[in-house]
């Protein structure tokens, strides 16, 4: 376990700024989730931090050692790749075994920590097989298993599940989860998708356009986007922002009503009257109700089973959703109305920041 | 399968079987004139097929130790295999760590390098024979193997350079990467890694540089004058050179000649199935 320290981190490739002064410290043992969208820099921070590409200015600690000028062979990291660069000449035992005899292990200390790696990942049966004969799931775990080889102190993973179906996707998400409890290695971990985000992560560093926009655990991210960018990000479906604007200042809060509407929505945050604003809210808050401020035509409905998600047009927004559970009777075309709680309410400026 | 219409399958079977006797009647012919007898070879309208079926012409050139014709052919076989097995190693031994360099390493220079190694080998023989000539004349290497080693690997590099580089861009950079992680050296990568991955190319890149330098017949021509260095091209030549061309001997020596490398590429043929690159990286 090693602690990991990110101090001004930036990244040119020649002209093109594509991190912007990262600061990040990591603890040991703790399981970090970098996600964004795509082009947003993440595998480049995580390539940066493995030391397959240069840092232009800032300080890498591993540790108490600084490690920005150290080479990758040298900073006892291992990375999980998302092709999984598995050696395709060697069988699954080599493949495995392969740092540790770049790390000239007598082979009796190899062969027994191959058999250990593989009955962690469940390959015992397959270690004299070449990866061509495997299936996906099974290299992905032959690829960690590599990563396992010499008891790194950290381990990157790079979208590691991004190449497998959705059902394998879920079993090696809870494999990974299980796998750090038992390893207590510290993790970083890239993806784009947010539910992995979302499930595996001590912490999750939202990166977009190569700036850390939010750091913290994944409920807070949830509960206190700092922008609506984050809003967005988190959470499926994404997060309805209806444009709105100050109606009147009270004492207690402030009433606003959402553009095209005219009716009004209490909040207890006092707000700038003629500031613009946008109001948050997750489809899962939204709940029918016949005197509901938010009105709408629903353009279409997806039966999911478990719930019901509802696309309307409001006067405010379109194209806006609601979740609601279970099976919903709701057809194309009908008028609907929500409402939501106070408690759900996220209030950001119309650029974008968060207000309360 | 997509089916195939009955015309498709009969147009692309007669292609195959035309590309077939264009490839292979030469052969055959070279072989019926190496156990014919110089009669039939030379009585008008030709003997298309020989009457009686000699295998002289094969036991002059590598049974009969003391007739002069075996003594040349023996001699010119030897120095052709040791000319084109050295050249290929030591071009190989050149190109393997320089096609790396020039598909992995960053540099906007080693592309323009690249472009000229690739230009040397499109320059004529004859631009370069006569410099070549008077400098081998001052070493003292002519009619010497090292003479012939050292022009071929000249011409060899880059070629095989290029076509291993070409072949190495194909492997996924991942595979650079994940060893370095793993705690390789660039040459222990190119050791564990790259040459078994590229193994197909390599055996190609073998075959096509000892093919090229046991052809060779220009230089070889110029800058040798006897059995101590002759290689075959040079030396059926000379069969043909004299008053009267045996032509059975020639053909049979064309046979011959052909044998190593043709044996070499049946060798080589397990190497070069490709399919290695499978199961590596996604699926």
């Amino acid at each position: 376990m090693t602690a990991l320290s990110l101090k001004n981190i930036d990244k040119n490739f020649d002209d093109i700024q594509v991190i912007r002064n990262i600061n990040l410290d990591i603890q040991p043992g703790e399981f970090v989730v970098f996600v964004g969208p795509s082009g947003c820099g993440k595998s480049t921070l995580l390539r940066m931090v493995a030391g397959l590409e240069e840092i232009s200015s800032g300080e890498f600690w591993i540790g108490d050692r600084r490690a920005d000028q150290l080479p990758a062979s040298e900073r006892d990291i291992a990375m999980v790749f998302q092709s999984y660069a598995l050696y395709p000449h060697m069988t699954l035992a080599e493949n495995i075994g392969f740092p540790l005899r770049l790390g000239k292990q007598p082979k009796e200390i190899i062969d027994k920590k191959v058999q250990d790696i593989a009955s962690i990942l469940r390959l015992e049966q397959l270690l004299d097989r070449k990866p061509g004969q495997i299936s996906g799931g099974q290299r992905q775990r032959v690829a960690i298993g590599r990563a396992l080889a010499r008891d790194p102190k950290v381990i990157l993973l790079d979208e590691p599940l991004s190449n497998l179906d959705a059902a394998l996707r879920l079993e090696m998400r809870i494999e990974l989860a299980k796998l750090h409890k038992q390893l207590e290695a510290t993790m970083i971990y890239v993806t784009h998708d947010q539910v992995e985000a979302m499930t595996l992560a001590d912490r999750i560093v939202i990166l977009n356009n190569g700036e850390i926009v939010q750091i913290g655990s994944p409920l807070d991210l949830y509960t206190k986007p700092v922008n609506t960018f984050v809003a967005e990000f988190i959470g499926s479906p994404k997060m309805n922002l209806f444009p709105a604007m100050v109606a009147d200042n009270l004492t207690n809060g402030t009433k606003i009503n959402l553009i095209g509407s005219s009716d009004k929505l209490m909040i207890n945050t006092a707000v700038n009257s003629n500031q613009g604003l946008q109001l948050g809210i997750r489809p899962e808050h939204m709940t029918p109700s016949n005197e509901g401020a938010i009105k709408g035509i629903v353009t279409s409905a997806e039966q999911l089973g478990s719930d019901t998600y509802i696309y309307f047009n409001s006067e405010a927004k379109d194209q806006a959703v609601a979740r609601l559970d279970g099976i919903s009777a709701v057809r194309t075309g009908e008028n609907i109305s929500f409402n939501a709680s106070q408690d759900h309410y996220h209030l950001f400026t119309s650029e974008g920041n968060r207000i309360n | 399968m997509i089916q195939r219409s009955k015309t498709q399958t009969v147009i692309v079977y007669s292609s195959a079987i035309i590309l077939g006797l264009i490839l292979l009647c030469p052969v055959l012919w070279l072989f019926i004139m190496s156990v014919s007898s110089t009669k039939d070879l030379t009585t008008l309208p030709l003997q298309w097929t020989p009457e009686d079926i000699s295998f002289e012409n094969y036991i002059n050139l590598i049974g009969d130790v003391d007739s002069t014709s075996a003594e040349s052919f023996l001699y010119a076989l030897r120095n052709s295999l040791i000319v084109a097995l050295s050249a290929t190693f030591l071009s190989l031994c050149a190109a393997i760590p320089a096609a790396y360099s020039l598909s992995r390493l960053p540099g906007k220079r080693r592309k323009s390098l690249l472009f000229i190694a690739i230009a040397t080998f499109m320059m004529p023989p004859v631009a370069l024979v006569l410099p070549l000539y008077s400098a081998m004349a001052s070493f003292g290497l002519l009619n010497t193997h090292v003479a012939l080693i050292a022009i071929y690997c000249g011409i060899l590099v880059p070629f095989t350079t290029w076509l291993l580089k070409s072949n190495f861009d194909a492997i996924p950079i991942d595979l650079d990467e994940a060893p370095l992680i793993d705690g390789a050296n660039r040459l222990q990568i190119i050791w564990h890694i790259t040459l078994p991955v590229a193994k197909p190319a390599l055996g190609a890149a073998a075959l096509m540089a000892v093919l090229m330098a046991w052809d060779e017949f220009f230089y070889a021509l110029l800058f040798t004058n006897d059995v101590r260095a002759k290689t075959l091209p040079v030396t059926i030549a000379d069969f043909a050179a004299g008053r009267v061309a045996d032509y059975g001997l020639i053909s049979a020596a064309g046979i011959l000649a052909t044998i190593p490398p043709v044996s070499m590429a049946y060798f080589l043929q397990k190497s070069l199935v490709s399919g290695l690159m499978s199961g590596s990286v996604k699926g």
